[in-house]
């Protein structure tokens, strides 16, 4: 589509994270030789998010070893790392990119990797600011480990994948925890009612009160730390609340662009948005999804990075598409667990092993008899193989599933389409 | 001077299986491909994981935790996340026993 010669040609990526410096890295892996400047509002290098709930918040982590784009890297790879900054303003027809600071510069070719920013509760206002946290960031990480250092009792607003996850860091730092979620089960949006109910007693076990079903009326401050007045009646008091009330994609830049919207920034299979010069990944983009056989918006460290590694294949003339089952993963009290498809579309769970005892994984059927998706429990191996056969348009037998001394890859299956 | 350790019987393993080993307190990851042994450094680069729990497929082994694959052979990253080589053991052959050097 340009018709100057790469060499010559000016790529632009606006934020700092995870999918910004997967796309940065790749264009030049690709081979792309113009100048590359990667914008991003963070004072950081690019770094990977999931150890901010993890081993980061909890003190055993470095900022070293979740860094993905460092000084020494980008200059090696001749990546202009603007850093600190904020774009706000593109000027599509003239094509421009300028930031808060009135820098500017004239792109060729455009990735908005934006990600998203926690969701805030209104009526904060009066509370004071010390005592709330959010996390998306590693600063938010360090304040809020500086709280837990100090605090007895921590209250997690929303049993969301976050929420959970600092509550677990926090109970291993030997703070009690109150988890407060409106939804009547833990991880509803994304999970099963099996999966959520194993949680659930997973974090009882490890001492922290879990109040389902439980909306908020208000939060106020007191003389040492907040008070959360619940819908129902009653009130909690605490040192600390932590927001895991979820994410609003960063759509700000792209909106006032123009560009095509639908909770997050439209793109195609190759990350393209609606404007051809301009592409989109990560957190704040919406895919065209084959197994989902629908558009899906992802929060998940592998989306970051495999979404924006096609998007710069594609703009360097790549024709590989974007086209991953969805894959996340969770770590709370030692356990990982691992999901894949949209288990929480689901409606009934066949276990090979025992998962809610700590091994094993559940597939999830729909009512056609289609895997929707599965999670496992400490079963990586087995989900693994099981992701190759989903790949494949095919999934194990059901009844065949629970027959866990017989490899995944041994036990006989069929193509994923509906029985009925 | 090449020291080799002991590490395992030269029939404990099939092609294209891996196993886990501790060889003077040094994680190893043991694979056979072809006929012929590989070591590597029984830690991802990326993370906090056992290559010795990872997948084998196509020369590869693919980490666990995030499904990075790091050549078998070489030790070489040969996708994301991972970057940095995974450090390669020589291995040989002395009759029925595989044995691995750790300094080199
Ligand atoms: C605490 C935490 C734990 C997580 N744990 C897991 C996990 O265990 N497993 C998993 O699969 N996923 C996990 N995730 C999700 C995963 O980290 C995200 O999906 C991923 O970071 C998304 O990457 P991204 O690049 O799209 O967005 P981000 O990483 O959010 O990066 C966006 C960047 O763009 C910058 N930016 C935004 N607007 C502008 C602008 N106008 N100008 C300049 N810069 C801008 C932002 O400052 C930010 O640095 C976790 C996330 C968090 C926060
Ligand atoms: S720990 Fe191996 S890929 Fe992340």
């Amino acid at each position: 589509m340009t018709a100057m010669p790469e060499s010559e040609a000016t790529y632009v990526v606006v934020g700092g994270g995870q999918a910004a410096a997967w796309i940065a890295r790749t264009l030049r892996a690709e081979g792309f030789a113009g100048r590359l400047v990667l914008i991003g509002e963070e004072p950081h290098w690019p770094y990977e998010r999931p150890a901010l709930s993890k081993e980061f918040l909890r003190g055993t982590g470095s900022v070293e070893a979740i860094t993905l784009l460092g000084a020494a890297q980008a200059g090696e790879a001749g990546i202009e790392c603007w850093l600190g900054q904020r774009v706000t303003a593109v000027d599509r027809v003239a094509r421009v990119v300028t930031t808060a600071g009135g820098r500017s510069v004239a792109y060729d070719t455009l990735f908005l990797a934006t990600g998203g920013r926690a969701r805030r509760l209104p009526g904060l206002d009066t509370v004071p600011a010390e005592r709330v946290h959010t996390l998306r960031t590693l600063t938010e990480s360090e304040r809020l480990r500086g709280a837990l250092g100090g605090a007895k009792h921590l209250l997690v607003l929303g049993g969301g994948w976050i929420g959970l996850e600092v509550a677990a860091t926090a109970r291993a730092l030997g703070v009690a925890v109150t988890v407060v979620e409106a939804a009547p089960r833990l991880c509803a949006r994304t999970m099963p009612p099996v999966v959520s109910g194993w949680l659930h007693a997973l974090h009882e076990a490890n001492g922290v009160r879990v109040l389902t079903g439980t909306g908020v009326a208000g939060v106020t401050g007191t003389a040492d730390g907040i008070a959360v007045t619940l819908a129902g009646g009653g009130r909690l008091e605490a040192d600390h609340l932590l927001l895991g009330i979820g994410i609003e994609p960063e759509v700000g830049l792209a909106a006032a662009m123009g560009l095509a919207l639908d909770d997050g920034i439209l793109v195609d299979a190759q990350g393209r948005t609606s404007d051809p010069r301009i592409f989109a990944a990560g957190d704040v983009a919406r895919h065209p999804n084959a197994f989902a056989g629908a558009s899906l918006r992802l929060e998940s460290w592998a989306n970051a990075q495999n979404q924006a590694i096609i998007a710069a294949k594609a703009a360097t003339g790549g024709t590989a598409v974007y086209a991953d089952i969805p894959w996340f993963w969770s770590d709370q009290y030692g356990v990982t667990v691992q999901m894949l498809g949209l288990p929480g579309l689901g409606t009934r769970a066949v276990a090979r092993g025992t998962p809610e005892a700590g091994s094993g994984c559940w597939l999830m059927l729909d009512d056609t008899g289609i895997v929707a998706g599965a999670v496992a429990v400490n079963a990586a191996r087995d989900l693994r193989v099981l992701r190759k056969l989903l790949e494949d348009g095919r999934a194990p037998l059901p009844d065949a599933w629970t027959d866990s001394a017989t490899p995944v890859q041994r036990l006989p299956s069929r193509p994923n389409v509906g029985m009925d | 001077m090449t020291e080799w350790h002991d590490a395992a019987a030269a029939d404990a393993l099939s092609d294209d299986e891996v196993m886990g080993l501790s060889i003077a307190g040094v994680p190893v990851a043991l694979f056979r491909q072809e006929g012929a042994f590989f070591a590597l450094h029984d830690l991802c680069s990326h993370g906090a994981a056992r290559l010795s729990d990872g997948f084998v497929e196509n020369g590869c082994v693919e980490c666990p935790l995030h499904q990075g694959l790091v050549d078998i052979r070489s030790g070489a990253p040969c996708s994301a996340p991972i970057t940095e080589p995974v450090r390669s053991y020589p291995v040989r052959v002395v009759g029925d026993r595989i044995e691995i050097a750790l300094n080199r």
